[in-house]
């Protein structure tokens, strides 16, 4: 079973076409992941949709997205929304 | 000032090939890019067959990311045009970007990404419809998609004239170099829409053939057993510049593009006027606006789509432009192999019929076993022939009434 961190980490690699091993902790998504404000949003949807269960619908607001910007802060913004 | 205009480059990324080798090769022999497509016959739709390039890949032609973010009909947009440049044998490098007009022209535009999107909407909510829906879909990313990715910063334009659509983009690009708005033209087409919406539609009104156990047999025109046009997908763009700027760097010459006539049926949104007045006068107004005599013409590249009025049609309206020449002429429809590319149908024309032109081969109409009494030309039926052809008239009869006609020529001093 692959852990929340794998899992974002391909997600990331896969929406942005990036290849995975410079998806790491501290890679920004803008600066280091070479995104722009269409592809964050995307992204995010890919977020949602990949950590939303049948009980439990994942849904980042766009003032919470808007603050995301490293791999890390996803990682952690996802802990604290109990994604484990 | 600079009075002609040459084709210099074909880039076609069609059902019977991608490159202008494998293509040319495909209409000589006579090759059918039509299939029965997993995708249709999944959805259980009545029509199950389609001509759509399943082994093209994005990434051949543009990094992953670009690809991920335009649809399907700008990525073949950007390969055909990647493949002209570089057919003609051009370095963009030495143009000045601001120089160049993109003109790709696209009949539905990105009708899928619409239907995809939609579903998205419906079954997931307004939140995760994609941020790069718009984007995608919209038509005019046919010609900016070719400007962002070859860096080409003049006149960029995509105009919908449904199946005429890009034989409208050759007259355009011709006017913009002879008005000096351009040096160089891309001038081309673009469709892909073969998704259970895009078929559906079409189908249900009786536009498609239904030959889905026969798919290399299906499009058929001028053929007495027509029953309907082949939904295709794909892309086709040319080079168009000055002859002085073609002949300043040796460029290979395929034709000379004369001119052009556009008219309006002012009729019906899909049927033709049925004395084809409309298309006739097009195809008058382009032999007039290239002064060149009905009897010059050996060969009419047909929009020939295999529906029983278009051809029956499009047959009446050259009898009524070229009288007794028009049965010296020769026609055939590409359409009997490519199947019907929609907004790309006419740049697909007008590139048969300037590798015509240029090798001097006829490029056959397959499928054509049986003469229909309203279909009385030389089609050149199932086989390619050797001619010597001097200028060819490319066809092209949209829905809505929108026709669009382009002489072009072989060169001669």
């Amino acid at each position: 079973m692959s852990t929340v961190q794998d899992r974002v980490q391909q997600l990331i690699a896969d929406q942005l076409r990036q290849p995975l091993e410079k998806v790491t902790s501290d890679a920004h998504l803008i600066d280091d992941l070479d995104a722009d404000s269409l592809d964050i949003v995307d992204l995010t949807i890919a977020i949602e949709e990949e950590f939303s269960t049948e009980e439990n619908q994942l849904e980042i607001p766009e003032e919470d997205a808007s603050e995301i910007r490293t791999v890390q802060q996803m990682l952690d913004y996802l802990a604290a929304q109990g994604v484990a | 000032m600079t009075e002609r205009v040459v084709i210099t480059g074909i880039g076609p990324v069609t059902p019977i090939g991608i490159g202008v080798e494998t293509f040319w090769e495909s209409l000589r022999e006579g090759r059918s890019g039509v299939r029965r497509v997993p995708s249709l016959v999944d959805a259980g739709l009545k029509v199950q067959i389609a001509a759509d390039i399943p082994e093209f890949e994005p990434n051949d032609f543009m990094d992953a990311k670009a690809a991920r973010r335009m649809a399907r009909f700008s990525q073949l947009a950007v390969a055909a045009s990647q493949l002209a440049v570089a057919d003609a044998g051009l370095e963009l490098e030495d143009w000045d970007p601001e120089r160049v007009a993109t003109v790709v022209n696209t009949g539905g535009g990105g009708v899928t990404t619409i239907a995809d999107q939609s579903a998205v909407l419906n079954d997931r909510g307004p939140g995760r419809v994609s941020a790069l829906f718009v984007p995608m879909m919209a038509g005019n990313m046919a010609s900016c998609q070719v400007s962002i990715q070859l860096g080409l910063r003049g006149p960029t334009i995509t105009s919908l004239a449904a199946c005429a659509s890009s034989v409208y983009a050759f007259i355009d690009g011709r006017q913009l170099l002879l008005g000096g708005e351009a040096e160089l033209a891309l001038a081309g087409g673009t469709e892909s829409n073969v998704s259970p919406l895009g078929i559906a539609g079409l189908a249900n009104m009786h536009a498609l053939s239904r030959r889905n156990d026969e798919p290399t047999r299906a499009s058929r025109p001028f053929d007495r057993d027509r029953d309907g046009f082949v939904f295709g997908e794909g892309a086709v763009v040319c080079i168009l510049e000055t002859l002085e700027a073609a002949r300043a760097r040796g460029a290979r010459i395929y034709a000379e593009v004369l001119g052009g006539g556009r008219t309006a049926d002012a009729f019906h949104i899909t049927a033709p006027d049925p004395q084809g007045e409309g298309a006739a006068r097009a195809m008058r107004a382009a032999l007039r606006n290239s002064q060149l005599e009905p009897e010059a013409i050996d060969y009419i590249c047909a929009h020939g789509t295999g529906t029983a009025l278009n051809d029956a049609i499009e047959t009446r309206a050259i009898h009524d432009v070229f009288g007794e020449h028009a049965k010296r002429l020769a026609v055939s429809s590409p359409k009997s192999m490519t199947g019907h590319l929609m907004g790309a149908a006419g740049a697909l024309s007008a590139a048969a019929a300037a590798l015509a032109l240029y090798h001097g081969v006829l490029p056959p109409t397959i499928n054509h076993e049986h003469s229909d009494p309203e279909c009385d030309l030389d089609y050149v039926p199932q086989r390619s022939r050797p001619a010597e052809l001097r200028a060819a008239l490319v066809n092209g009869f949209g829905f809505g009434g929108q026709n669009g006609v382009v002489a072009l020529a072989r060169l001669s001093e």
